[in-house]
């Protein structure tokens, strides 16, 4: 809101500069954002930011009211037309039964007024906080809204139908035409202001073109009234009809404002418009008591509070500056009564505030707290979070961040059946809350090879969410996602380059378990919705499941238009947490030396390495230490339908040096055996 | 001798003669003698021949390997002499450098802002994003018509839950489900139906931090409050404690630093547990105190490391994540 220091002279005195007030309110917590000469540069404006719980801030009246609070002075009220004429007006009414809605109305009619030229100090004062000047007693009207808080509306009286003025609920379907040129359709949860006939205007928020006070209006009826913030918000809602009424009604205004205001606009009526004659102001409902509300605030309790010690007579000096009109109910407490206007002082430790933000929060000292330690309750799956992004980014990937909203695209039907959906997104395609990291991932591989790169090995940790459609019961998890695309190194003056292969998943998946220390981890073929046939894996610890890799599936892909392979593993950070050993138990290191010795064997396709691998582990009895598969190898001599797979043997004893012919032998035998088991040949 | 070994033992010959600097050396090492080097696979060609001439071949390529790796020791030792000179290894060329990765900006600025509150004992804990409006709202006397509440600054889903706009809901978790005192810092994802540009995303990161306590005052909100920032941004970074205003806090407070020629700059909000806050959670208002705060690490994060739009964030350009 825009404040011109010209204004806030009627009330209070401000000593140069003005940067210093603009400070030291800002400071009080009343922000003032720029201070800048107006427009014809013959006043300065403050732009002020005010928080939720002071709408009292929002006119010059609040605003020198804090000055004066801020700077120990008094402050000087606006002059009031307080006279009550004694003739009423013929026939005029108000019919008032909404009192939620509208507590209190009051309207006073006035004949034959002079629309003169606004005075100038008015209209230079109104465009300095943005206003246009209309017309003198729209001007005014405004005038009263800026300087006092309350929003005033005034009437053609000409142009009302009848005298009688009904609060009322808008009826089905009646429509009004609001002073900026729209036309409202209106429904029964908007409060309206109407005449015998229709409705005149938007309760608190607009009035209505057909009574709209123009150049050639003579007669008016003043309207000074209270509504209800709810009701006038949510109408300025839903008709995305915002105004400085409805801006100040829906923060709430002072209730006992309203009369005053009204005294306030006369006073300028009868002294720039001179009416031939004002009416006896007409009412309905009654202006809430709020005022008068008693807190009681000690001293012991600010230093509870704040941690700092301010003196008595500075509370109660404070607590006057404030208008809290406070009584020393011993030397170190103090009772205070709530004004009108400071709806927001409900608790001792409001006054608290108000203390301790005139004191000046600078003043208060700054302790470290001294606590004994609190004793942590370790929580496993950040742990192993943290652990396994340190490890990933080691193992060369870069960790995302991608929005938990996504689109439906790569989705199937079963799993967005079971997707937490929004109902109010942002962009209609983005509503729905991620069930898998998947899509998100092929996000980034797009728009980094778009972006030229050849190398894409990303990883996050993140929730994903899931409803089931019965009992409105909805979860998250806890997971983290890999993926690599295009190169798994660059080439280099020492190196070739090479292209990522699922193996390359596969082993950061296998490294990664051993470094969090999950043991016994099997990978099982499985399928997958958004995977390739026949390269989807499950990965297990025992009989616990542990998450899913593979290579994204040509279709998936081509509908983020990527034409190289994906690899991508989804894996639950709980379940990983879950299958962490506790604590890892030394093992012996061997004292004696260990003999490596190589088995190639030719084995029909659809036997696996790692069986072979088992078997040798097993027919080893203990004495592998390792076994290690080095290498594949199909055609040249190797018949059609077969391959060669190489293992590297690891032989070693904890108890004694193996004999170079007792590992021979050994060897022999477990190659014979495999070679039966397998139908394979021996090779070397 | 093989005719396809005579040529190797050629061509290897020839190479070691032409050998004058360290990293034609571990060139040569590579090619040569290394794993996937010429002579190494050489051997591999022994399966492949016919058993009778298998010793032979392993004779010839064991005697060759012998002499080329005599020669390259010689090559070493002459190379690296005490008197050779400086020049003799390439300085300039790149290291070989392992492949590592990041971590995101916004999981580093998160990391550094818990391990100073690790120090003074806050824990790390977490909550839910999909939430209930009584954690989001109620229990933080945010009051049932406040505008916050309206579907233009929250995301509500179609189960009756919404997407916390704020990480303060874990404030009322913990509550409710530990006992005085504590000490928590609660980072995580939250969500506002805002307009995305430079400075706003409908996705962000807060850091909510709460201590509560028998007797935990103001003045202690602002010693850990300014040893956090003058540790973060540096010891000279000047902090002001402007008063504000946060349903869930009273007092309240909004804390800026000052940033060069950008002046001050809001930080944090902050401010002490409201008695209204300890009451729907379930603690008794007249036993304990504390102070709560909530930080944007976004904001934080591109004051830092002087990035200009929030989006570079979440787009995940690899160009953008290797920078930190």
């Amino acid at each position: 809101m825009k404040i011109s220091v010209s204004w806030l002279k009627d009330f209070i005195t401000i000593k140069p500069p003005l940067e210093g007030t603009a400070e030291r309110l800002t400071l009080a917590g009343l922000e003032v954002k720029t201070v800048k000469p107006s427009q014809d540069h013959k006043d300065t404006v403050f732009e002020i930011e005010i928080t939720s719980n002071r709408p009292d801030w929002l006119s010059h009246l609040g605003v020198a009211r804090e000055i004066a609070a801020v700077e120990n002075q008094g402050v000087k009220m606006p002059e009031l037309d307080t006279a009550d004429p004694r003739q009423a007006p013929a026939g005029w009414k108000i019919h008032l039964r909404e009192l939620k809605a509208c507590p209190y109305y009051s309207g006073v009619l006035i004949e034959g007024i002079e629309m003169n030229p606004t005075p100038d100090f008015m209209r230079e004062r109104l465009e300095a906080c943005g206003f246009r000047s209309i017309n003198l007693i729209v001007d005014i009207t405004n005038y009263v809204l800026i300087e006092m808080g309350q929003p005033l509306h005034a009437f053609d009286a000409d142009l009302l139908k009848g005298k009688e003025i009904h609060i009322r609920f808008a009826r089905p379907k009646e429509s009004l035409l609001a002073i900026d040129g729209r036309a409202l359709e209106l429904d029964s949860r908007d409060i309206v202001i109407a005449d015998h006939h229709s409705a005149v205007a938007l309760a608190g928020v607009m009035g209505g073109k057909e009574t709209e006070v123009g150049m050639r209006t003579r007669n008016i009826f003043l309207e000074s009234a209270l509504f209800d913030p709810r009701c006038v918000r949510q109408s300025s809602r839903r008709h995305a009809l915002q105004s400085e009424s409805s801006y100040r009604f829906e923060r709430r205004v002072d209730p006992e404002g309203a009369d005053k205001a009204r005294q306030r606009a006369l006073y300028l009526i009868r002294k720039y418009a001179k009416p031939r004659s004002v009416f006896s102001v007409i009412k309905a409902g009654d202006v809430p008591r709020t005022s008068g509300a008693r807190l009681a605030v000690s001293a012991p309790e600010i230093r509870r509070v704040l941690g700092a010690e301010i003196k008595p007579h500075t509370v109660h000096s404070i607590l006057t500056r404030l208008g809290l009109e406070p009584k020393a109910l011993s030397a170190e407490s103090w009772e205070i009564r709530v004004p009108s206007w400071r709806a927001d002082l409900l608790d001792s430790v409001d006054l608290i505030e108000e203390i301790a933000r005139i004191y000046g929060y600078d003043q208060i000292p700054e302790i470290l707290p001294v606590r004994a330690p609190v004793p942590y309750e370790p929580n496993p799956i950040l742990k192993t979070e943290d652990c396994l992004r340190t490890f990933l980014c080691g193992a060369g990937l870069f960790e995302t961040i991608t929005f938990s909203l996504i689109k439906n695209t790569g989705l199937n039907e079963r799993d967005l059946k079971n997707t937490v959906r929004i109902t109010n997104p942002m962009h209609q395609d983005l509503r729905w809350m991620r069930p898998t990291l998947l899509t998100s991932f092929l996000n980034v591989v797009k728009k980094n090879l778009d972006a030229g790169s050849r190398r894409i090995p990303i990883f996050e940790t993140a929730q994903v969410y899931s409803a089931s459609a019965s009992d409105k019961a909805v979860q998250e998890h806890r997971v983290a996602g890999l993926a690599l695309a295009g190169q798994f190194r660059r080439k280099s003056w020492m190196d070739e380059e090479r292209n990522v292969t699922f193996f390359d998943l596969k082993g950061i998946v296998e490294s990664l378990c051993d470094h969090l220390g999950v043991r016994d981890i099997q990978f099982r073929p499985s399928d997958h919705p958004m995977m390739e046939c026949g390269s989807a894996m499950t990965l297990t610890a025992g009989e616990r499941s542990l998450g899913v890799l593979g290579r994204i599936s040509s279709e998936t892909a081509a509908l983020w238009d990527i034409d190289i392979p994906v690899f991508a593993a989804e894996l639950s950070l709980v379940a990983l947490a879950e299958s962490v050993i506790p604590v890892r138990k030394y093992q012996p290191l061997p004292r004696f030396p260990a003999t490596e010795r190589d088995l190639a064997v030719v084995v029909p396709e659809r036997i696996h390495a790692g069986e072979i691998r088992d078997e040798v582990m097993k027919l080893a009895g203990g004495l592998a230490k390792r076994v290690d598969v080095f290498d594949v190898f199909r055609g040249g001599r190797i018949p059609q339908g077969s391959k060669n797979i190489a293992l590297r043997v690891l032989y070693q004893s904890m108890e004694k040096t193996l004999l170079s012919e007792d590992v021979q032998k050994l060897h022999a035998e477990i190659a014979e055996q495999v070679s039966r088991k397998f139908s394979a040949t021996f090779q070397s | 001798m093989d005719s396809q070994l005579a040529l190797l033992q050629d061509e290897v010959r020839e190479a070691i003669a032409r050998i004058a600097h360290a990293e034609s050396l571990e060139l040569f090492r590579v090619t040569y003698l290394g794993k996937k080097g010429k002579l190494t696979l050489q051997m591999q060609r022994l399966k492949d021949l016919a058993p009778e001439e298998r010793r032979a071949f392993g004779a010839d390529v064991n005697r060759l390997k012998n002499e080329v790796q005599q020669a390259f020791d010689a090559k070493t030792a002459e190379i690296s002499r005490p008197n050779a000179s400086r020049d003799s290894v390439d300085h300039t060329l790149p290291g070989l450098r392992p492949p590592v990765g990041r971590l995101h900006p916004i999981t580093q600025t998160i990391r550094e802002i818990s391990a100073i509150f690790g120090r003074l004992g806050f824990e790390s804990v977490t909550g839910p994003e999909i939430e209930t409006e009584f954690h989001n709202f109620t229990a933080l006397n945010i009051p049932p018509d406040h505008a916050s509440r309206d579907d233009v600054d929250t995301f509500y889903t179609e189960s009756g839950h919404l997407l916390r706009t704020q990480t303060s809901t874990v404030q009322v978790r913990v509550m409710k489900s530990r006992k005085p005192p504590l000490r928590v810092i609660a980072p995580g994802r939250v969500y506002r139906p805002d307009t995305v540009d430079a400075s706003h995303s409908f996705m962000f990161h807060q850091i909510e931090g709460l201590m509560v306590d028998g007797e935990t005052t103001f003045a202690e909100l602002k010693g850990t409050l300014y040893l956090f920032l003058k540790e973060f941004f540096g010891p000279k970074t000047k902090v002001r404690f402007r008063p504000h205003f946060f349903p869930f806090t009273e007092p309240s407070v909004e804390v800026d630093i000052s940033w060069g020629s950008r002046g001050w700059l809001e930080i944090l909000g902050a401010g002490s547990v409201n008695p209204r806050v300890f009451d729907a959670a379930g603690y008794d208002s007249k036993r304990v105190q504390g102070f709560a705060f909530g930080l944007g690490v976004e904001r934080i994060a591109m004051l830092r490391h002087g990035i200009d739009d929030i989006r570079h964030f979440y787009e995940n350009d690899l160009r953008f994540l290797e920078q930190f």
